[in-house]
């Protein structure tokens, strides 16, 4: 199992005003699986995804990256383009649909013709083609996390990390996402995804990692875990799923 | 009445007949103005991104400071700047004064202040997810400069031609500095503080007018980038 690993972080500690949010000895993510990273408020899930995408690097401990050990101090450009991430509350940039989703590749120099395939291609997997002219500002928040998995899906990234992509969305949306979620990412793609939704956990999740107040209390594969684990609150509902 | 009436009619006819002397005063204070916005811009615009995106001991104390100086006297600047291009002042080798160059010079760091914060402030008012957004995407330190400029751009422009209004409807500094010569240092502002004392009153008028009408055009402009109701929509 230990060759399956992508990415390990040893021994990391993140402070954040002089409180300590995050203190974890061990944590892996499996190659071409479904990671889930789950636990309840503040317990340290987005900070750890924040960490293990690269997006933030201020921290003490060491993450590993293929068993390569990641310098911080480096902007690790090249490693960040292999990867991609769905926030929750997704940011677009100003200007229309179509820019938006083609920002990752013109920041990696893509020809624009490529780009102009590309676009199309992903906005008519995500069925938002209709929209790409519209302006950014004026989606609604299922469309524009709509247009965020598109952004994020476009590079073909090597890991994907979604954050509680979900949680802001109404019904219908959460539908259309759980049901295209599977289809969009690829075999060769690995996902870390930080989600309270059983569903999706019953659906995609291949490996699971519950937090709590910022350290990782249980870590194992989604067979074997047991959901009475989640503590008071979570455990009754994720107790249906087995 | 008759002398307003007399004052206006005349003033008018000097812009529609497109005067000569009227057109020199008016090119002269939009080529200073222009250079030193431009040049206040290329320093302002990196100057207040550093101010509103890093933390620094002397965050705050700078930020005072730069605060006080957006109320900043236009003939203190120009005492100033007088001290140091005269001929025994550090700049002095030079000989700047009374050039369009020492106005620009003078003009340049009236506005530093104004136009750094705004920006900082339009800066600082950006979502902060603008930046791990650029992170997650891939985006260098250059692009991320980049996207942010991309992404305030109309607050900065709005800024920036702020500033413009600054310099153009300023007299302390171009007057000190500047000398107020015909044809090479003569402004809008000095040539109508200069006409009127001689008795030109039409002529100061018509340039008055000019004056009004370029501050209304900028603030039309900047309303629409800051505050238009087509905002959300861009």
């Amino acid at each position: 199992m230990l060759k399956d690993k992508i990415i390990e972080v040893k021994n990391i500690e993140k402070n954040c005003r002089e409180k300590k949010i995050l203190e974890i000895d061990n944590f892996i993510v499996l190659k071409n699986k479904f990671n889930f990273i789950v636990g309840g408020n503040g317990s340290g899930k987005t900070s750890l995804l924040n960490i293990l995408s690269l997006v933030d690097q201020d921290y003490k401990g060491e993450l590993y990256y293929k068993g390569e050990k990641i310098d911080k101090t480096n902007e690790n450009l090249e490693l960040r383009r292999k990867f991609s991430v769905i926030w929750q509350d997704p940011y677009l940039y100003r200007g229309n649909v179509f820019y938006n989703i083609a920002l990752p590749l013109k920041l990696r120099n893509f020809d624009s013709k490529i780009i102009q395939d590309k676009v199309k291609k992903i906005a008519k997997k995500i069925e938002i083609e209709a929209l790409l002219d519209q302006s950014a500002f004026t989606l609604s928040s299922g469309e524009k996390q709509k247009v965020s998995i598109a952004r994020a899906l476009i590079t073909e990234p090597e890991i994907l990390f979604v954050d509680e992509a979900t949680t802001n969305l109404d019904e219908e949306s959460i539908q259309f996402f759980n049901s295209h979620f599977a289809d969009l990412v690829t075999e060769e793609m690995t996902v870390v995804m930080v989600s309270h939704d059983r569903r999706q956990i019953k659906l995609l999740a291949d490996y699971i990692t519950l937090l709590h107040k910022g350290s990782v209390k249980i870590s194992r594969k989604i067979n074997d875990f047991n959901f009475q684990l989640f503590g008071a609150g979570i455990e009754t509902p994720i107790a249906e799923l087995v | 009445m008759d002398y307003y009436a007399d004052a206006i009619y005349r003033a008018l006819k000097l812009i529609i007949t497109l005067d000569a002397e009227v057109i020199e005063v008016v090119t002269t204070s939009l080529k200073i103005s222009t250079s030193s916005t431009l040049i206040a811009s290329i320093i302002s615009i990196p100057l207040a991104i550093l101010i509103a995106r890093n933390k620094f001991k002397s965050k705050k104390i700078i930020n005072i400071i730069l605060n006080t100086m957006l109320s900043l006297p236009t003939v203190v600047v120009g005492i100033f700047v007088y001290s140091l291009i005269s001929r025994r002042g550090i700049l002095g080798e030079f000989e700047l004064l009374f050039t369009p160059i020492g106005i620009i010079f003078g003009q340049v760091l009236l506005i530093i202040p104004l136009i750094t914060a705004l920006i900082r402030n339009v800066i600082f008012s950006m979502d902060e997810k603008l930046y791990k957004t650029a992170i997650s995407m891939g985006a260098s330190r250059r692009q991320k400069f980049k996207l942010l400029i991309l992404e305030a751009r109309y607050g900065i422009i709005g800024s920036v031609i702020a500033g413009f209004g600054r310099v153009l409807g300023e007299i302390g500094v171009s007057m000190m500095i500047g000398g107020n010569i015909k044809g090479v240092t003569r402004t809008i502002t000095t040539a109508m503080s200069l006409e009127t004392n001689k008795g030109r009153f039409a002529f100061a008028l018509a340039l008055g007018l000019i004056l009004l009408s370029l501050s209304f055009i900028i603030n039309f402009v900047v309303y629409f980038l800051q505050e238009g109701k087509n905002y959300a929509k861009r």
